[in-house]
Protein backbone atom coordinates (compact mmCIF):
# COMPACT_ATOMS: atom_id res chain seq x y z
CA UNK A 1 0.00 0.00 0.00
CA UNK A 2 2.83 2.35 0.84
CA UNK A 3 4.67 1.47 -2.38
CA UNK A 4 1.72 2.22 -4.52
CA UNK A 5 1.22 5.59 -2.66
CA UNK A 6 4.79 6.59 -3.20
CA UNK A 7 4.81 5.43 -6.74
CA UNK A 8 1.39 7.72 -7.36
CA UNK A 9 3.15 10.69 -5.82
CA UNK A 10 6.04 10.25 -8.04
CA UNK A 11 4.26 9.76 -11.08
CA UNK A 12 2.11 12.99 -10.08
CA UNK A 13 5.77 14.46 -9.31
CA UNK A 14 7.15 13.85 -12.96
CA UNK A 15 3.76 14.72 -14.19
CA UNK A 16 3.62 18.04 -12.84
CA UNK A 17 7.13 18.96 -13.68
CA UNK A 18 6.73 18.04 -17.47
CA UNK A 19 3.98 20.37 -17.64
CA UNK A 20 5.71 22.96 -15.86
CA UNK A 21 8.70 22.64 -17.82
CA UNK A 22 6.35 22.65 -21.07
CA UNK A 23 4.73 25.75 -20.18
CA UNK A 24 8.40 27.50 -20.20
CA UNK A 25 9.68 25.44 -23.10
CA UNK A 26 7.33 26.31 -25.52
CA UNK A 27 8.52 29.68 -25.75
CA UNK A 28 11.24 30.37 -28.02
CA UNK A 29 13.74 32.72 -26.27
CA UNK A 30 14.74 35.84 -28.64
CA UNK A 31 16.41 38.72 -27.71
CA UNK A 32 15.53 40.99 -30.25
CA UNK A 33 18.33 43.67 -31.83
CA UNK A 34 16.50 46.81 -31.67
CA UNK A 35 19.14 48.89 -33.67
CA UNK A 36 19.43 51.38 -30.92
CA UNK A 37 19.17 52.93 -27.23
CA UNK A 38 16.35 51.91 -25.33
CA UNK A 39 13.67 54.39 -26.05
CA UNK A 40 10.31 55.09 -26.04
CA UNK A 41 10.40 54.80 -30.05
CA UNK A 42 10.44 50.93 -29.12
CA UNK A 43 6.74 51.20 -26.74
CA UNK A 44 5.23 49.01 -29.36
CA UNK A 45 8.00 46.06 -28.82
CA UNK A 46 8.02 46.86 -24.51
CA UNK A 47 4.22 47.07 -24.85
CA UNK A 48 4.22 43.64 -26.68
CA UNK A 49 6.37 41.97 -24.30
CA UNK A 50 4.39 43.77 -21.35
CA UNK A 51 0.42 42.65 -22.46
CA UNK A 52 1.77 39.35 -22.96
CA UNK A 53 1.08 38.89 -26.72
CA UNK A 54 4.80 38.23 -27.51
CA UNK A 55 4.21 35.05 -24.84
CA UNK A 56 0.52 34.24 -26.44
CA UNK A 57 2.52 34.26 -29.69
CA UNK A 58 5.04 31.86 -28.34
CA UNK A 59 8.00 33.93 -27.67
CA UNK A 60 10.36 35.14 -24.39
CA UNK A 61 11.76 38.63 -25.90
CA UNK A 62 14.58 40.13 -24.68
CA UNK A 63 16.00 43.60 -25.84
CA UNK A 64 19.01 43.77 -27.10
CA UNK A 65 20.58 47.54 -28.32
CA UNK A 66 23.06 46.58 -30.52
CA UNK A 67 23.46 47.92 -33.85
CA UNK A 68 21.12 47.15 -36.43
CA UNK A 69 23.97 46.11 -38.98
CA UNK A 70 24.87 43.37 -36.36
CA UNK A 71 21.26 42.44 -36.07
CA UNK A 72 20.81 42.27 -39.98
CA UNK A 73 23.84 39.83 -40.27
CA UNK A 74 22.98 37.26 -36.87
CA UNK A 75 19.32 37.29 -38.83
CA UNK A 76 21.10 36.35 -42.38
CA UNK A 77 23.06 33.58 -40.28
CA UNK A 78 20.36 32.30 -39.12
CA UNK A 79 21.17 33.22 -35.77
CA UNK A 80 18.32 34.74 -34.57
CA UNK A 81 15.25 34.95 -36.61
CA UNK A 82 13.87 38.63 -36.31
CA UNK A 83 15.15 42.35 -36.24
CA UNK A 84 14.28 45.28 -36.35
CA UNK A 85 16.20 47.44 -39.11
CA UNK A 86 15.66 50.52 -40.95
CA UNK A 87 14.52 49.50 -44.61
CA UNK A 88 17.37 50.96 -45.96
CA UNK A 89 19.45 48.28 -44.12
CA UNK A 90 17.32 45.47 -46.04
CA UNK A 91 18.31 46.82 -49.47
CA UNK A 92 21.72 46.88 -48.61
CA UNK A 93 22.11 43.33 -46.86
CA UNK A 94 20.02 42.12 -49.66
CA UNK A 95 22.26 43.74 -52.42
CA UNK A 96 24.89 41.75 -50.67
CA UNK A 97 23.49 38.06 -51.06
CA UNK A 98 22.16 38.38 -46.72
CA UNK A 99 18.71 36.69 -47.60
CA UNK A 100 16.84 38.93 -45.37
CA UNK A 101 13.19 39.81 -45.99
CA UNK A 102 11.35 43.12 -44.21
CA UNK A 103 7.92 41.31 -43.24
CA UNK A 104 6.19 43.87 -41.26
CA UNK A 105 6.59 47.46 -41.73
CA UNK A 106 6.91 49.66 -38.07
CA UNK A 107 7.22 53.55 -39.47
CA UNK A 108 4.91 54.59 -42.54
CA UNK A 109 6.98 57.67 -42.55
CA UNK A 110 10.65 58.47 -43.46
CA UNK A 111 11.88 60.19 -40.04
CA UNK A 112 14.55 61.97 -41.29
CA UNK A 113 14.61 65.99 -41.32
CA UNK A 114 16.80 68.76 -42.03
CA UNK A 115 16.76 71.68 -39.30
CA UNK A 116 18.33 75.04 -38.84
CA UNK A 117 17.69 77.88 -36.44
CA UNK A 118 15.38 80.59 -37.72
CA UNK A 119 17.58 83.02 -39.19
CA UNK A 120 18.66 80.21 -41.75
CA UNK A 121 15.32 79.32 -43.69
CA UNK A 122 14.31 76.53 -45.04
CA UNK A 123 10.97 76.85 -47.06
CA UNK A 124 11.95 74.24 -49.73
CA UNK A 125 14.99 71.78 -50.26
CA UNK A 126 16.27 74.63 -52.71
CA UNK A 127 17.12 76.67 -49.76
CA UNK A 128 19.28 74.01 -48.98
CA UNK A 129 21.84 75.60 -51.40
CA UNK A 130 25.21 76.70 -50.60
CA UNK A 131 24.51 75.58 -46.42
CA UNK A 132 26.80 74.10 -44.20
CA UNK A 133 24.73 70.75 -42.66
CA UNK A 134 26.00 68.34 -40.40
CA UNK A 135 25.17 64.89 -40.91
CA UNK A 136 26.05 62.16 -38.40
CA UNK A 137 27.27 59.10 -41.44
CA UNK A 138 27.35 59.21 -44.88
CA UNK A 139 25.75 56.36 -44.75
CA UNK A 140 22.09 55.02 -43.49
CA UNK A 141 18.80 56.66 -43.10
CA UNK A 142 20.16 60.33 -42.49
CA UNK A 143 22.27 60.35 -45.74
CA UNK A 144 19.25 58.67 -47.26
CA UNK A 145 16.93 60.94 -46.39
CA UNK A 146 19.23 63.77 -46.98
CA UNK A 147 19.94 62.93 -50.38
CA UNK A 148 16.34 62.70 -51.39
CA UNK A 149 15.71 65.52 -50.24
CA UNK A 150 18.63 67.09 -52.40
CA UNK A 151 17.21 65.59 -55.41
CA UNK A 152 13.62 66.92 -54.67
CA UNK A 153 15.03 70.49 -54.65
CA UNK A 154 16.76 69.83 -57.85
CA UNK A 155 20.48 70.07 -56.00
CA UNK A 156 23.39 67.54 -55.64
CA UNK A 157 26.12 66.69 -52.90
CA UNK A 158 28.17 69.42 -54.81
CA UNK A 159 25.69 72.31 -54.06
CA UNK A 160 26.32 72.16 -50.29
CA UNK A 161 29.05 71.78 -47.99
CA UNK A 162 28.24 68.17 -46.11
CA UNK A 163 30.15 67.61 -43.19
CA UNK A 164 29.79 64.40 -41.38
CA UNK A 165 29.42 65.45 -37.18
CA UNK A 166 28.84 62.14 -35.55
CA UNK A 167 25.74 62.58 -33.55
CA UNK A 168 26.58 66.02 -32.23
CA UNK A 169 24.15 67.45 -34.66
CA UNK A 170 22.11 69.77 -31.91
CA UNK A 171 25.42 70.80 -30.28
CA UNK A 172 26.75 71.49 -33.76
CA UNK A 173 24.05 73.59 -34.67
CA UNK A 174 23.74 75.76 -31.70
CA UNK A 175 27.41 76.02 -31.80
CA UNK A 176 27.18 77.87 -35.51
CA UNK A 177 30.00 75.38 -36.70
CA UNK A 178 27.23 74.19 -39.36
CA UNK A 179 24.27 75.90 -40.78
CA UNK A 180 21.91 73.23 -40.62
CA UNK A 181 21.67 69.01 -39.32
CA UNK A 182 20.17 66.00 -40.55
CA UNK A 183 18.16 64.54 -37.50
CA UNK A 184 15.43 62.23 -36.36
CA UNK A 185 12.03 64.13 -37.15
CA UNK A 186 10.59 62.77 -34.18
CA UNK A 187 13.70 63.64 -31.56
CA UNK A 188 15.86 66.66 -31.94
CA UNK A 189 12.94 68.56 -33.04
CA UNK A 190 11.05 67.40 -29.97
CA UNK A 191 14.37 68.43 -27.87
CA UNK A 192 14.36 71.68 -29.86
CA UNK A 193 10.69 72.68 -29.24
CA UNK A 194 10.64 71.88 -25.84
CA UNK A 195 13.75 74.50 -25.03
CA UNK A 196 11.83 76.73 -27.30
CA UNK A 197 14.20 77.08 -29.48
CA UNK A 198 12.89 78.34 -32.88
CA UNK A 199 14.12 76.36 -35.79
CA UNK A 200 13.33 75.68 -39.21
CA UNK A 201 12.77 72.32 -40.86
CA UNK A 202 12.52 70.39 -44.10
CA UNK A 203 10.73 66.84 -43.20
CA UNK A 204 12.10 64.09 -45.82
CA UNK A 205 8.49 62.37 -45.51
CA UNK A 206 6.86 65.52 -47.22
CA UNK A 207 9.10 65.17 -50.07
CA UNK A 208 10.14 61.47 -51.03
CA UNK A 209 8.13 58.33 -50.23
CA UNK A 210 11.29 55.97 -48.75
CA UNK A 211 10.71 52.91 -46.67
CA UNK A 212 11.43 53.09 -42.77
CA UNK A 213 11.90 50.66 -39.97
CA UNK A 214 10.82 47.41 -40.47
CA UNK A 215 10.82 43.88 -39.14
CA UNK A 216 13.55 41.86 -40.36
CA UNK A 217 13.24 38.01 -40.92
CA UNK A 218 14.88 35.58 -43.52
CA UNK A 219 14.06 33.43 -46.47
CA UNK A 220 14.14 30.10 -44.11
CA UNK A 221 11.93 31.51 -41.76
CA UNK A 222 9.50 32.88 -44.23
CA UNK A 223 9.56 28.98 -46.10
CA UNK A 224 9.87 26.98 -42.96
CA UNK A 225 8.64 28.86 -39.61
CA UNK A 226 5.88 30.98 -41.81
CA UNK A 227 3.35 30.11 -38.51
CA UNK A 228 6.18 31.74 -36.17
CA UNK A 229 6.65 34.36 -38.32
CA UNK A 230 3.13 35.43 -38.12
CA UNK A 231 2.50 34.92 -34.48
CA UNK A 232 5.79 37.38 -34.12
CA UNK A 233 4.25 40.30 -36.90
CA UNK A 234 0.77 39.72 -34.91
CA UNK A 235 2.06 40.31 -31.85
CA UNK A 236 4.09 42.86 -32.60
CA UNK A 237 1.29 45.16 -34.38
CA UNK A 238 -0.89 44.07 -31.52
CA UNK A 239 1.68 46.69 -28.82
CA UNK A 240 2.12 48.88 -32.19
CA UNK A 241 -2.23 49.35 -31.44
CA UNK A 242 -2.05 49.64 -28.48
CA UNK A 243 0.82 52.26 -28.16
CA UNK A 244 -1.50 54.85 -31.06
CA UNK A 245 -4.19 53.91 -29.13
CA UNK A 246 -3.38 54.62 -25.79
CA UNK A 247 0.03 56.76 -25.55
CA UNK A 248 -0.58 57.32 -21.56
CA UNK A 249 -0.61 53.43 -21.25
CA UNK A 250 2.18 53.05 -23.39
CA UNK A 251 4.59 55.77 -21.99
CA UNK A 252 3.90 54.36 -18.13
CA UNK A 253 5.26 51.16 -19.67
CA UNK A 254 8.34 52.54 -20.89
CA UNK A 255 9.12 53.42 -17.44
CA UNK A 256 10.26 50.24 -16.71
CA UNK A 257 12.65 49.43 -19.52
CA UNK A 258 14.32 53.07 -19.93
CA UNK A 259 16.56 53.97 -16.83
CA UNK A 260 15.78 57.84 -16.13
CA UNK A 261 12.44 57.97 -18.23
CA UNK A 262 10.93 59.85 -15.36
CA UNK A 263 13.27 62.55 -14.96
CA UNK A 264 12.94 63.42 -19.32
CA UNK A 265 9.29 62.61 -18.92
CA UNK A 266 8.44 65.64 -20.96
CA UNK A 267 11.01 65.42 -23.62
CA UNK A 268 10.60 61.71 -24.47
CA UNK A 269 6.74 62.23 -24.25
CA UNK A 270 7.37 64.14 -27.04
CA UNK A 271 9.26 61.82 -28.39
CA UNK A 272 6.44 59.45 -28.47
CA UNK A 273 3.58 61.41 -29.08
CA UNK A 274 5.84 62.40 -32.80
CA UNK A 275 6.90 58.69 -33.57
CA UNK A 276 2.96 58.18 -32.95
CA UNK A 277 2.50 60.18 -35.69
CA UNK A 278 5.27 58.61 -38.13
CA UNK A 279 3.50 54.76 -37.31
CA UNK A 280 -0.57 55.90 -38.07
CA UNK A 281 -2.08 53.79 -40.95
CA UNK A 282 -5.08 52.55 -41.40
CA UNK A 283 -3.08 49.19 -42.41
CA UNK A 284 -0.75 48.32 -40.01
CA UNK A 285 2.26 46.60 -40.52
CA UNK A 286 1.90 46.83 -44.44
CA UNK A 287 4.31 47.83 -47.02
CA UNK A 288 4.16 50.14 -49.53
CA UNK A 289 6.21 48.85 -52.99
CA UNK A 290 6.41 52.52 -53.85
CA UNK A 291 8.24 53.26 -50.90
CA UNK A 292 11.16 50.46 -51.71
CA UNK A 293 10.69 51.55 -55.12
CA UNK A 294 11.82 54.86 -54.28
CA UNK A 295 14.59 54.15 -51.52
CA UNK A 296 16.47 51.67 -54.29
CA UNK A 297 16.83 54.84 -56.62
CA UNK A 298 17.82 56.96 -54.26
CA UNK A 299 20.80 54.18 -52.83
CA UNK A 300 21.52 53.77 -56.47
CA UNK A 301 21.98 56.83 -57.17
CA UNK A 302 24.43 57.29 -54.25
CA UNK A 303 26.14 54.27 -54.93
CA UNK A 304 25.44 52.33 -51.88
CA UNK A 305 24.33 49.49 -54.06
CA UNK A 306 24.92 48.71 -57.83
CA UNK A 307 21.91 47.77 -58.82
CA UNK A 308 18.08 47.43 -58.44
CA UNK A 309 16.24 44.56 -56.95
CA UNK A 310 12.63 43.40 -57.77
CA UNK A 311 10.72 44.52 -54.44
CA UNK A 312 9.19 41.53 -53.76
CA UNK A 313 12.90 39.92 -53.11
CA UNK A 314 12.75 42.49 -49.99
CA UNK A 315 9.78 42.41 -48.66
CA UNK A 316 6.66 40.39 -47.93
CA UNK A 317 2.97 41.77 -46.98
CA UNK A 318 1.78 37.99 -46.32
CA UNK A 319 2.15 38.35 -42.23
CA UNK A 320 0.65 42.01 -41.42
CA UNK A 321 -3.07 40.76 -42.79
CA UNK B 1 82.55 42.82 -17.88
CA UNK B 2 80.25 45.91 -19.06
CA UNK B 3 82.25 45.90 -22.58
CA UNK B 4 81.03 42.55 -22.81
CA UNK B 5 77.81 42.82 -21.58
CA UNK B 6 76.81 45.22 -24.31
CA UNK B 7 78.52 43.16 -27.12
CA UNK B 8 76.82 40.62 -26.47
CA UNK B 9 73.43 42.76 -26.49
CA UNK B 10 73.97 43.93 -29.17
CA UNK B 11 74.94 40.99 -31.00
CA UNK B 12 71.11 39.87 -30.49
CA UNK B 13 69.52 42.92 -31.46
CA UNK B 14 71.38 42.05 -35.07
CA UNK B 15 70.22 39.02 -35.26
CA UNK B 16 66.10 39.56 -33.51
CA UNK B 17 64.88 40.13 -37.07
CA UNK B 18 65.99 36.71 -38.75
CA UNK B 19 65.89 35.04 -35.73
CA UNK B 20 62.45 35.49 -34.88
CA UNK B 21 60.67 35.33 -38.81
CA UNK B 22 60.35 31.53 -38.64
CA UNK B 23 58.43 32.05 -35.38
CA UNK B 24 56.62 34.90 -37.00
CA UNK B 25 56.08 32.89 -40.24
CA UNK B 26 54.56 30.22 -38.53
CA UNK B 27 52.13 32.19 -35.89
CA UNK B 28 50.85 33.92 -39.41
CA UNK B 29 50.46 30.91 -41.12
CA UNK B 30 48.66 28.90 -37.91
CA UNK B 31 46.21 32.21 -37.95
CA UNK B 32 45.27 31.80 -41.97
CA UNK B 33 45.05 27.78 -40.93
CA UNK B 34 42.79 28.58 -38.06
CA UNK B 35 40.71 31.06 -40.34
CA UNK B 36 40.37 28.93 -43.36
CA UNK B 37 39.27 26.34 -41.78
CA UNK B 38 36.56 28.03 -39.85
CA UNK B 39 35.76 29.69 -43.25
CA UNK B 40 35.40 25.68 -44.60
CA UNK B 41 33.43 24.48 -41.36
CA UNK B 42 30.74 27.26 -42.18
CA UNK B 43 30.68 27.17 -46.25
CA UNK B 44 27.30 25.42 -46.00
CA UNK B 45 25.31 26.84 -43.86
CA UNK B 46 24.00 30.67 -43.44
CA UNK B 47 26.99 31.64 -40.99
CA UNK B 48 29.19 32.03 -44.16
CA UNK B 49 27.60 35.78 -44.03
CA UNK B 50 29.38 36.10 -40.67
CA UNK B 51 33.25 35.38 -42.51
CA UNK B 52 34.74 36.42 -45.73
CA UNK B 53 37.01 34.06 -47.00
CA UNK B 54 40.57 34.48 -47.09
CA UNK B 55 40.43 34.89 -51.05
CA UNK B 56 37.74 37.67 -50.61
CA UNK B 57 39.62 39.47 -48.44
CA UNK B 58 42.62 39.55 -50.80
CA UNK B 59 40.49 40.66 -53.76
CA UNK B 60 39.49 43.75 -51.82
CA UNK B 61 42.63 44.22 -50.26
CA UNK B 62 43.84 44.36 -54.36
CA UNK B 63 41.26 46.29 -55.47
CA UNK B 64 41.51 49.18 -52.12
CA UNK B 65 45.68 48.88 -52.71
CA UNK B 66 45.14 49.43 -56.50
CA UNK B 67 42.81 52.63 -56.11
CA UNK B 68 44.81 53.96 -53.14
CA UNK B 69 41.87 54.32 -51.16
CA UNK B 70 43.87 52.07 -48.59
CA UNK B 71 46.84 54.16 -48.69
CA UNK B 72 44.62 57.51 -49.00
CA UNK B 73 42.55 55.76 -45.37
CA UNK B 74 45.70 54.59 -43.84
CA UNK B 75 48.00 57.87 -44.26
CA UNK B 76 44.98 59.50 -42.61
CA UNK B 77 45.16 57.40 -39.88
CA UNK B 78 48.78 57.77 -39.76
CA UNK B 79 48.76 61.04 -39.34
CA UNK B 80 45.94 61.25 -36.50
CA UNK B 81 48.36 58.60 -34.30
CA UNK B 82 51.56 60.57 -35.15
CA UNK B 83 50.32 64.17 -33.52
CA UNK B 84 48.34 61.87 -31.17
CA UNK B 85 51.69 60.66 -29.87
CA UNK B 86 53.08 63.87 -30.11
CA UNK B 87 50.89 66.02 -27.96
CA UNK B 88 50.50 63.16 -25.83
CA UNK B 89 54.26 62.05 -25.08
CA UNK B 90 54.93 66.14 -24.86
CA UNK B 91 52.35 66.57 -22.19
CA UNK B 92 53.40 63.41 -20.19
CA UNK B 93 56.95 64.10 -20.24
CA UNK B 94 56.22 67.73 -18.69
CA UNK B 95 53.74 66.83 -16.29
CA UNK B 96 55.95 63.09 -15.35
CA UNK B 97 58.59 65.58 -14.61
CA UNK B 98 56.86 67.62 -12.31
CA UNK B 99 55.34 64.96 -10.39
CA UNK B 100 58.60 63.47 -10.33
CA UNK B 101 60.31 66.66 -8.29
CA UNK B 102 57.06 68.24 -6.80
CA UNK B 103 55.16 66.43 -4.16
CA UNK B 104 52.64 69.18 -4.48
CA UNK B 105 52.44 68.74 -8.32
CA UNK B 106 52.58 65.26 -7.92
CA UNK B 107 49.25 65.39 -4.99
CA UNK B 108 47.48 68.56 -7.39
CA UNK B 109 47.52 65.88 -10.30
CA UNK B 110 47.62 62.53 -9.59
CA UNK B 111 44.11 61.82 -8.80
CA UNK B 112 43.11 63.71 -11.37
CA UNK B 113 45.19 61.73 -13.60
CA UNK B 114 44.20 58.63 -12.42
CA UNK B 115 40.71 58.52 -12.23
CA UNK B 116 40.21 60.09 -15.54
CA UNK B 117 41.91 56.92 -16.88
CA UNK B 118 39.00 55.09 -14.94
CA UNK B 119 37.00 56.94 -17.96
CA UNK B 120 36.71 54.66 -20.77
CA UNK B 121 37.94 56.85 -24.21
CA UNK B 122 34.66 55.71 -26.08
CA UNK B 123 32.39 57.43 -23.39
CA UNK B 124 34.87 60.74 -23.63
CA UNK B 125 35.00 60.65 -27.54
CA UNK B 126 31.98 61.61 -28.41
CA UNK B 127 31.94 64.56 -26.10
CA UNK B 128 35.30 65.86 -27.50
CA UNK B 129 34.29 65.39 -31.22
CA UNK B 130 31.81 68.55 -29.76
CA UNK B 131 34.42 70.38 -28.12
CA UNK B 132 36.82 70.01 -30.90
CA UNK B 133 34.80 69.55 -33.98
CA UNK B 134 34.63 66.38 -35.70
CA UNK B 135 38.08 67.20 -38.14
CA UNK B 136 41.66 66.40 -37.08
CA UNK B 137 41.86 68.06 -34.09
CA UNK B 138 39.24 66.00 -32.34
CA UNK B 139 41.31 62.23 -33.48
CA UNK B 140 44.27 64.04 -32.19
CA UNK B 141 43.24 64.46 -28.48
CA UNK B 142 41.81 61.07 -28.33
CA UNK B 143 44.96 60.01 -29.42
CA UNK B 144 47.05 62.32 -26.75
CA UNK B 145 44.55 60.91 -24.09
CA UNK B 146 45.29 57.60 -24.50
CA UNK B 147 48.88 57.45 -25.61
CA UNK B 148 49.29 60.21 -22.42
CA UNK B 149 48.99 58.02 -19.12
CA UNK B 150 51.85 55.16 -20.13
CA UNK B 151 54.13 57.32 -21.18
CA UNK B 152 53.44 59.59 -17.65
CA UNK B 153 53.52 56.55 -15.28
CA UNK B 154 57.03 55.57 -17.07
CA UNK B 155 58.43 58.58 -16.56
CA UNK B 156 57.91 59.28 -13.29
CA UNK B 157 59.33 55.96 -12.31
CA UNK B 158 62.11 56.29 -14.23
CA UNK B 159 62.79 59.36 -12.88
CA UNK B 160 62.27 58.55 -9.22
CA UNK B 161 64.29 55.31 -9.46
CA UNK B 162 67.22 57.46 -10.10
CA UNK B 163 70.00 56.14 -7.70
CA UNK B 164 70.33 58.54 -4.88
CA UNK B 165 74.00 58.36 -5.00
CA UNK B 166 74.24 59.67 -8.18
CA UNK B 167 72.04 62.56 -7.51
CA UNK B 168 74.13 63.19 -4.11
CA UNK B 169 77.54 62.91 -7.17
CA UNK B 170 75.85 65.58 -9.00
CA UNK B 171 75.20 68.15 -6.14
CA UNK B 172 78.58 67.32 -4.50
CA UNK B 173 79.79 68.28 -8.17
CA UNK B 174 77.63 71.61 -7.97
CA UNK B 175 76.37 70.30 -11.39
CA UNK B 176 73.87 72.86 -12.75
CA UNK B 177 70.39 72.00 -13.56
CA UNK B 178 70.88 71.42 -16.71
CA UNK B 179 73.39 69.08 -16.81
CA UNK B 180 71.16 67.25 -14.42
CA UNK B 181 68.47 66.88 -16.43
CA UNK B 182 70.78 66.33 -19.68
CA UNK B 183 73.82 63.78 -17.69
CA UNK B 184 71.76 62.25 -15.74
CA UNK B 185 67.62 62.34 -15.68
CA UNK B 186 67.11 61.85 -19.02
CA UNK B 187 69.77 59.04 -19.54
CA UNK B 188 68.50 57.07 -16.57
CA UNK B 189 64.59 57.51 -17.48
CA UNK B 190 65.02 56.90 -21.11
CA UNK B 191 64.36 53.29 -20.70
CA UNK B 192 61.01 53.39 -18.52
CA UNK B 193 60.39 56.39 -21.10
CA UNK B 194 60.75 54.45 -24.30
CA UNK B 195 59.16 51.20 -23.19
CA UNK B 196 56.20 53.48 -22.31
CA UNK B 197 56.25 54.89 -25.80
CA UNK B 198 56.35 51.51 -27.15
CA UNK B 199 53.28 50.74 -25.99
CA UNK B 200 51.62 54.38 -26.22
CA UNK B 201 52.46 54.06 -30.15
CA UNK B 202 50.60 50.64 -30.37
CA UNK B 203 48.02 52.35 -28.70
CA UNK B 204 47.51 55.42 -30.76
CA UNK B 205 45.71 53.45 -33.44
CA UNK B 206 43.28 52.97 -31.09
CA UNK B 207 42.62 56.62 -30.30
CA UNK B 208 42.46 57.21 -33.95
CA UNK B 209 40.23 54.48 -34.62
CA UNK B 210 37.72 55.45 -31.61
CA UNK B 211 37.68 59.09 -32.65
CA UNK B 212 37.02 57.73 -36.00
CA UNK B 213 34.15 55.49 -35.34
CA UNK B 214 32.76 58.68 -33.96
CA UNK B 215 32.97 60.98 -36.88
CA UNK B 216 34.78 60.71 -39.88
CA UNK B 217 34.85 60.73 -43.79
CA UNK B 218 38.24 58.84 -43.92
CA UNK B 219 40.96 56.80 -41.70
CA UNK B 220 40.63 52.82 -41.07
CA UNK B 221 38.53 53.32 -38.70
CA UNK B 222 35.65 55.07 -41.33
CA UNK B 223 36.98 52.39 -43.34
CA UNK B 224 36.00 49.58 -40.75
CA UNK B 225 32.46 51.48 -39.96
CA UNK B 226 31.88 51.60 -44.10
CA UNK B 227 32.13 48.25 -44.18
CA UNK B 228 30.14 47.37 -41.58
CA UNK B 229 27.34 49.80 -42.58
CA UNK B 230 27.52 48.21 -46.59
CA UNK B 231 28.01 44.68 -45.34
CA UNK B 232 31.47 44.57 -46.77
CA UNK B 233 32.91 42.63 -44.38
CA UNK B 234 36.57 41.78 -46.46
CA UNK B 235 36.59 45.84 -46.56
CA UNK B 236 36.04 45.36 -43.01
CA UNK B 237 38.95 42.94 -42.91
CA UNK B 238 40.92 44.66 -45.02
CA UNK B 239 41.08 47.95 -42.42
CA UNK B 240 41.52 45.87 -39.50
CA UNK B 241 44.59 43.73 -40.73
CA UNK B 242 46.01 46.92 -42.23
CA UNK B 243 45.44 48.66 -38.41
CA UNK B 244 47.30 45.27 -37.42
CA UNK B 245 50.01 45.48 -39.73
CA UNK B 246 50.54 49.77 -38.86
CA UNK B 247 50.39 48.61 -35.13
CA UNK B 248 53.55 45.77 -35.46
CA UNK B 249 55.40 48.23 -37.58
CA UNK B 250 55.12 51.03 -35.07
CA UNK B 251 55.86 48.80 -31.84
CA UNK B 252 58.69 47.75 -34.45
CA UNK B 253 60.36 51.02 -34.99
CA UNK B 254 59.80 52.29 -30.91
CA UNK B 255 62.00 48.69 -30.36
CA UNK B 256 64.10 49.86 -32.88
CA UNK B 257 64.66 53.58 -31.83
CA UNK B 258 64.79 51.86 -28.46
CA UNK B 259 67.47 49.43 -28.92
CA UNK B 260 69.32 52.08 -30.97
CA UNK B 261 69.40 54.93 -28.00
CA UNK B 262 70.31 52.33 -25.60
CA UNK B 263 73.08 50.46 -26.61
CA UNK B 264 75.55 52.36 -24.26
CA UNK B 265 73.30 50.92 -21.58
CA UNK B 266 75.90 49.05 -19.42
CA UNK B 267 72.72 46.32 -17.94
CA UNK B 268 70.53 45.10 -20.95
CA UNK B 269 67.29 46.90 -20.20
CA UNK B 270 66.08 46.93 -23.81
CA UNK B 271 65.13 43.51 -24.11
CA UNK B 272 62.02 43.32 -25.13
CA UNK B 273 59.45 40.61 -23.65
CA UNK B 274 59.38 38.77 -26.92
CA UNK B 275 63.14 38.62 -27.00
CA UNK B 276 63.26 37.31 -22.63
CA UNK B 277 60.87 34.80 -24.12
CA UNK B 278 62.67 33.18 -26.31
Amino acid sequence: MRTRWFSFIIVLVILVGCTGRSSKSALTKINLPMGYVANVQFSPFYMGKERGYFEKAGFDVTFDYRWETDGIQLVAAGEIPFSVASGDQVIQARSRGLPVVAVAAWYQKFPVAVIALENTPLNSPADMRGLRIGIPETFGASYIGLRALLKAGGLTEADIDLQTIGYTQLAALTAGTVDAVVVYANNEPVVFTREGTAFNALYVSNYANLVSAVIVSNDTMIKEHSKEVEAFVTAFLAGLNDVIADPDAAFKVCGAYIEGLEENAIAQRGVLDTSIEFWRTPHLGRFDAAAWEEAQTVMLEIGLIEKTMPVETLFTNAFAQ
Amino acid sequence: MAARTTTKSNGNHNQTPFRHLPFYLFSLGLCFLIWQTAVLWIADTPRRFLLPTPGEVVARFTKLAGNGVLLHNASVTLLEMGLGLLVGTTLAVLLGYGVAHSKFIAYLLEPVIVTSQAVPIVALAPLLTVWFGPGLASKVVVCALIVFFPILVNVVTGLKNIDPRLRDLFRMLEAPRYQVIVKLEIPAALPAFLAGLKVSGTLAGMGAVVGEFVASTRGLGYLVKQGQNLYDLPMMFVAIITLMAIALVVYSLLGLVERRTLRWSVQDTTASYSEEVA
